[in-house]
């Protein structure tokens, strides 16, 4: 088994190099057309989400309004997933002609790329694309002689996890706090400075340019009827070859990606479970990994796919550790905003470092799993909603470790 | 604020001064038309802006899953250990501020540290020493 080359194929570093066929291609479909093509596509936003992308330009074209903007989300920032900065850092181009692809179909003239404040090297890999698309009248008025004019703007983060939602990015854009807001409004009525806004993945969009790029029909031919065409699986943790791998959905089971791309469990151990979509998504225990990786699989097996980063966890680790790991982050980037949210994970974390070598008992885990609930119930964004997946499914799969102290004898 | 053009502002003033000195906050407020409690609460909200000076090398080192997993502490352990420093501490010759930080996207190459804007992959107890030796 090979990796399937549809995102990773025309990997391109220099503006002057690329000749943006993609774009003059929807150039010369006409918004409506742009935008048939990607609902046709099946694409859904690779952010975590998975909100079909066809459909998201289509609200955003259908509003009327002075100004739009368009905005690349690259703000990654999901422990576990490395794929967005390959494609920044490798294939900046071909994301910069996603950005405008999407900003011509919906009708924005003005786009932004939000880039992690910690992503040193793609920041200066995108100053530079921008400076060169602009100079190259790539970016400016009348783009190739048509009537559409656009700007961009990087911006560049400044160390928050949670600014990677939509609303909280488009709060930091505007040098607020970079707190989530209520919804509705939605970004697309009511977005960056209260004009219609989209925002997508860099993934998504490498994924929209190279879509027009081949045509919906060759993506169509790639994938299963949920789960269209291909995408990015980050390999990591207990791992013998880690890294960044396309896989074409539905063409493997997350056991053959991991043994054939991965090349199995690090010095020899035993997988215990894996992590199929980042910190924020519940487990699989390695009796539940023979599933096809795509997403209606992994949402059967009661996880998520959530940004495609596969974290594979072999036998020998202290559990509570691992679920105290994982507290802290969200006790770290909790925005503060919901009570549940800010408390919760705090107490979570206060009573696993308390657990840490001596296990934890039914009752503990018991509340545990009822402030996971509450969070989940009571919190405005997902990183409350989804801040105890991890932790809770560790406790129902393995209760009786984490009783006498969390560490199995594998 | 509602200006695109803060984060940029509050980098620059970031890494000219190592921090955002108070005066520098007057003047956003201005620039901005805010009240400075305003520019004060969006600027400690971010991870990467220091109200107090830090030192010349911030050193990042991600402690996330993937990295944890591949034994993270050990390095964080023998940072703190050798630089005499915590977890968010400066050294008292402000050479070196240590930060535990979350995911810094490197997950298959863990572990990973930053020396300012330097990236350092696979990362040992050693050559993470050797890194801050290096720092002159
Ligand atoms: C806490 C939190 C963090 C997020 N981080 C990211 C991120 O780093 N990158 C990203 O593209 N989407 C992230 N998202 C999802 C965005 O809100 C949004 O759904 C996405 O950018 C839309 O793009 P897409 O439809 O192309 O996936 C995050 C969401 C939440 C709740
Ligand atoms: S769920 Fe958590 S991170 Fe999200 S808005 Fe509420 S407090 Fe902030
Ligand atoms: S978990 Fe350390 S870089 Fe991602």
């Amino acid at each position: 088994m090979s990796e399937k080359y549809f995102l990773k194929e025309n990997m391109e570093k220099n503006v002057s190099d690329y000749d943006f066929s993609a774009f003059k291609k929807a150039l010369k479909m006409g918004q409506n057309k742009v935008i048939k093509e990607i609902e046709d596509s099946g694409l859904k936003g690779r952010g975590g989400a998975g909100f079909p992308t066809g459909f998201k330009w289509k609200l955003a074209s259908q509003q009327e309004a002075d100004l739009k903007y368009f905005i690349c989300n690259g703000d990654e920032g999901e422990p576990g997933t490395f794929k967005d900065r390959l494609l920044m850092e490798d294939s900046p181009v071909k994301v910069l002609e996603g950005i405008m692809i999407g900003a011509f179909a919906v009708g924005a003239s003005q786009g932004y790329i939000y880039i992690r404040g910690e992503y040193a090297k793609p920041i200066k890999i995108f100053n530079k694309i921008i400076k060169e698309a602009k100079k190259e009248q790539v970016l400016g008025e009348n783009i190739f002689g048509s009537d559409f004019s656009f700007e961009m703007k990087l911006i560049k983060g400044a160390g928050a996890y949670v600014c990677g939602d939509e609303t909280s990015l488009i709060n930091s854009i505007e040098g607020h706090r970079g707190i989530s807001r209520i919804k509705p409004p939605y970004p697309i009525e009511k977005g960056l400075f209260d004009k219609p806004t989209v925002v997508n993945n860099v993934e998504t969009l490498s994924c929209a340019a190279e879509i027009i790029n081949q045509g919906s029909d060759t993506y169509n031919e790639l994938g299963t009827e949920n789960s269209r065409g291909t995408k990015l699986v980050c390999l990591s943790g207990d791992i013998n070859e880690p890294g960044v791998y396309e896989v074409e959905f539905g063409s493997m089971t997350i056991r053959e990606i991991i043994q054939e791309f991965g090349k199995g469990i690090k010095n020899n151990k035993e997988l215990k479970f894996v992590i199929p979509g980042g910190i924020s998504t519940s487990i699989l225990s390695n009796d539940k990994i023979d599933i096809p990786y795509t997403y209606e699989d992994i949402e059967k097996a009661e996880s998520s796919l959530g940004s495609g980063a596969l974290i594979v966890v072999a036998k020998g680790h202290d559990l509570i550790d691992l679920m105290l790991n994982a507290s802290r982050f969200y006790m770290d980037e909790t925005c503060g905003t919901c009570f549940p949210c800010r408390e919760g994970n705090r107490q979570v974390h206060h009573m696993l470092k308390k657990a840490m070598g001596k296990g934890i008992d039914h009752n503990k885990t018991e509340l545990i799993k009822d402030i996971g609930k509450t969070i989940r119930l009571a919190s405005r964004c997902g990183l409350g909603q989804s801040s105890l997946n991890f932790i809770g499914s560790v406790i129902d799969e393995y209760p009786n470790e984490l009783l006498i102290g969390g560490v199995d004898n594998g | 604020m509602n200006s695109d053009k803060f984060l940029d502002r509050a980098h620059d003033i970031q890494d000219t001064y190592g921090y955002i000195p108070e005066g520098e906050i007057d003047k956003m407020a201005k620039e901005f038309d805010v009240p400075r409690a305003k520019v004060y609460g969006s600027i400690r909200f971010y991870s990467m802006f220091y109200t107090e000076p830090t030192g010349k090398y911030i050193i990042r080192v991600c402690d996330s899953l993937s990295c944890h997993i591949n034994d993270s502490k050990s390095i964080v352990d023998s940072i703190k250990n050798y630089l005499g420093i915590d977890d968010g501490e400066t050294t008292e010759n402000k050479k070196f501020t240590l930060e535990v930080v979350e995911c810094l996207g490197h997950c298959g190459e863990g572990p990973v540290m930053m020396v300012n804007d330097e990236m350092y992959t696979h990362v040992s107890k050693n050559m993470a020493l050797d890194i801050i030796k290096d720092c002159t």
